[in-house]
């Protein structure tokens, strides 16, 4: 057993197809594989050419979980260039519809994907059995989020109202009424999903990350912030690419991404709530010292957590919105095109989503940039493997592949995205 | 039929209309509408078939139209009875996403809502490549498959005593 070789040829439970390799010789992790075989989507290469005003309808395709992010980051960004800045409600419109984006992708993953790892079953159709009512909690939560991508962004997967400089159409409070409705119960329903992920034994481990997130001067971070880090780091979208890198591996079809300084870094739900734990509302924080959720929470298996907390929030933060809502005397502020550079960072459900564009004078994408989440937590989701893989050695390799899988998951990779998931193969040799 | 009313049966035509044979299930969809009776609600639904557990709720008789990978012959039509059953492993059709047809099917029967009968109409696709129509073999098997189902709706709607056309 000091040589062995582990591969997982599809990885489950996560959105996308790639594979994972692991090589033990001597009795020690040799090397450590996460390869992305989703084809190359050149998204960024289809952009060039085009008009900005299609840039929303084309980035919304990269993912069908997180399209809002992707219409988010790319709306900010052509704004930037442009100059444009939107009216109050529609600035409040945009982080009601994040919020539903938050609630159904969340929610997916925590019931849908990672509990069975924590209660050992192989899927949720085999929890549903016996964990029925939790299932149907998350089917709940998923179709409230749903639903607000459908009113506000004109239907569920890859929505089509969001424009440069608003929306297409925006609701009328009566539209929105029914759904704070919604939210009342699936609030309630969060909390719920929230302690039963709470009972979860939970691995005992630990990693150093580097967090980086967004961080508003008054806010839980969606689509506006600063990008701030751990370790110090405090800057404004413009300058991303001073201080990150993306490069590629000739095992992956997706660009790992570092910072030029420290190399690996985390982006998403944990890294959120570690540098912005104290924008959330009291009750909020309250709910997560209640279940037991530290300040900073570094055992990546405890994510479920953080995630159930970011959904509370979500509903609050969506009743919130609507409850002060008024529609905007105008829907869009119309665009004017000129030669530009545009940067926006937003926070998808995932992580921080960078997205650079450069316009010529008629607005025509002369060049475009996207560095979605999972390709920039690549490198600690190896990180994490290597080290889970290290502190499981002794167990036989199902149950060594299955520790890995989880570990994959506790990160809720979205390999459509980042290739724009999993194969599992160990090596002991 | 509107939105208010109770629907007896549901079609849901499953795909992506711009992925070349993976648009059979909605392309009949559309070819159903004016076409099925009145009490049958029709749906396109692409990308998240978890969805299809809310669809059908409540409604007794349900029929899903889907591409799958060649087996033996591209356009080749199989109708599945799942309501006791699952999809046969082969004829599953392949989603890039965590839960696809057949997961969704397991998991409404895991969870006890299955609808009282669900039939499945499988074609065997050719090609799905980005922005393709239909392969001709595929396309030929539309307004049969859409023949197939108006019939089959008729008769268990007639028999039910609650058929009825716009």
């Amino acid at each position: 057993m000091a040589n062995r070789t582990v591969r997982v040829d599809y990885i489950a439970r996560v959105e996308g197809e790639s594979s994972l390799e692991l090589h033990v010789r001597n009795g020690a992790v040799d090397r450590v594989r996460l390869s992305i075989f989703e084809p190359p989507r050149f998204f960024e290469a289809l952009l060039r050419g085009r008009g900005f005003g299609e840039v929303l309808d084309i980035v919304a395709r990269i993912c069908g979980i997180c399209p809002i992010a992707y219409q988010m980051s790319g709306v900010h960004a052509i704004e930037d260039a442009l100059g444009i800045q939107v009216d109050e409600p529609i600035r409040g419109l945009r982080r009601l519809l994040y919020c539903g984006e938050w609630i159904q992708s969340h929610a997916l993953h925590i019931v849908m994907l990672h509990a069975p790892d924590f209660l050992g079953y192989p899927d949720a159709i085999a929890m549903a059995r016996e964990h029925g009512e939790a299932v149907q909690r998350g089917l709940a939560l998923k179709k409230t989020g749903n639903e607000l991508l459908r009113v506000l962004g004109g239907r569920e997967i890859h929505p089509i109202n969001a424009r440069v400089g608003g929306f297409y159409r925006v609701p009328g409070r009566a539209e929105l009424a029914p759904l704070a409705e919604a939210l009342k119960h699936a609030r309630d329903q969060a909390i719920e999903t929230l302690r039963w992920t709470a009972s979860f034994s939970f691995p005992e481990f630990v990693r150093d990350y580097e967090f980086v997130a967004l961080r508003h001067t008054d806010e839980y971070p969606m689509n506006a912030g600063r990008i701030v880090s751990s370790a110090g780091l405090d800057i404004a979208a413009v300058d991303y690419e001073t201080e990150f890198i993306e490069r590629q591996m000739p095992y992956s079809t997706a660009l790992h991404s570092a910072l030029k300084e420290r190399g690996a870094y985390l982006v998403g739900p944990m890294a959120r709530y570690a540098l912005n734990r104290d924008r959330l509302p009291v009750e909020i924080r309250a709910l997560a010292d209640e279940v037991g959720l530290e300040p900073m929470c570094r055992n990546p298996f405890r994510s479920i957590l953080i995630r159930g907390i970011e959904v509370v929030y979500a509903c609050d933060e969506a009743l919130r919105l609507i409850a002060g809502y008024q529609p905007p005397p105008r829907p869009f502020v119309p665009p004017e095109p000129r030669a530009a550079v545009g940067y926006a960072c937003t926070e998808a459900p995932r992580g921080v989503l960078y997205h650079r564009y450069r316009l010529d004078g008629e607005g025509t994408i002369l060049e475009a940039s996207i560095v979605p989440p999972t390709a920039q937590n690549q490198g600690v989701i190896e990180g994490d493997l290597r080290d889970v893989a290290t502190a499981s050695l002794d167990l036989d390799d199902h149950a060594l592949q299955a520790s890995c899988e989880q570990s994959i998951r506790n990160h809720d990779p979205c390999i459509s995205c980042a290739a724009h998931f999993l194969k599992f193969q160990l090596h002991r040799t | 039929m509107n939105g208010s009313e109770r629907a007896l049966a549901l079609v849901a035509g499953i795909g992506n209309p711009d992925r070349g044979d993976d648009g059979f299930g909605p392309t009949v969809a559309q070819r159903l509408r004016g076409r099925a009776p009145f009490t049958v609600r029709v749906v396109e639904r692409s990308g998240d078939a978890l969805a299809l557990i809310e669809d059908w709720n409540g409604i007794p008789f349900v029929i899903v139209i889907d591409a799958a990978a060649a087996i033996s012959q591209p356009g080749r039509v199989h109708r599945l009875d799942l309501t006791d059953r699952p999809l046969p492993i082969g004829l599953a059709p392949p989603s890039s996403h965590a839960f696809g047809v057949a997961e969704t099917v397991e998991l409404a029967r895991s969870l006890g809502k299955l609808p009282r009968h669900l039939i499945a109409y499988l074609v065997e696709g050719e090609q799905f490549a980005t922005g393709a129509p239909l392969s001709p073999k595929v396309a030929n098997a539309v307004e049969t498959v859409a023949e197939r189902i108006v019939n089959e709706l008729s008769a268990i709607l007639e028999a039910k005593g609650n058929a009825g056309y716009a």
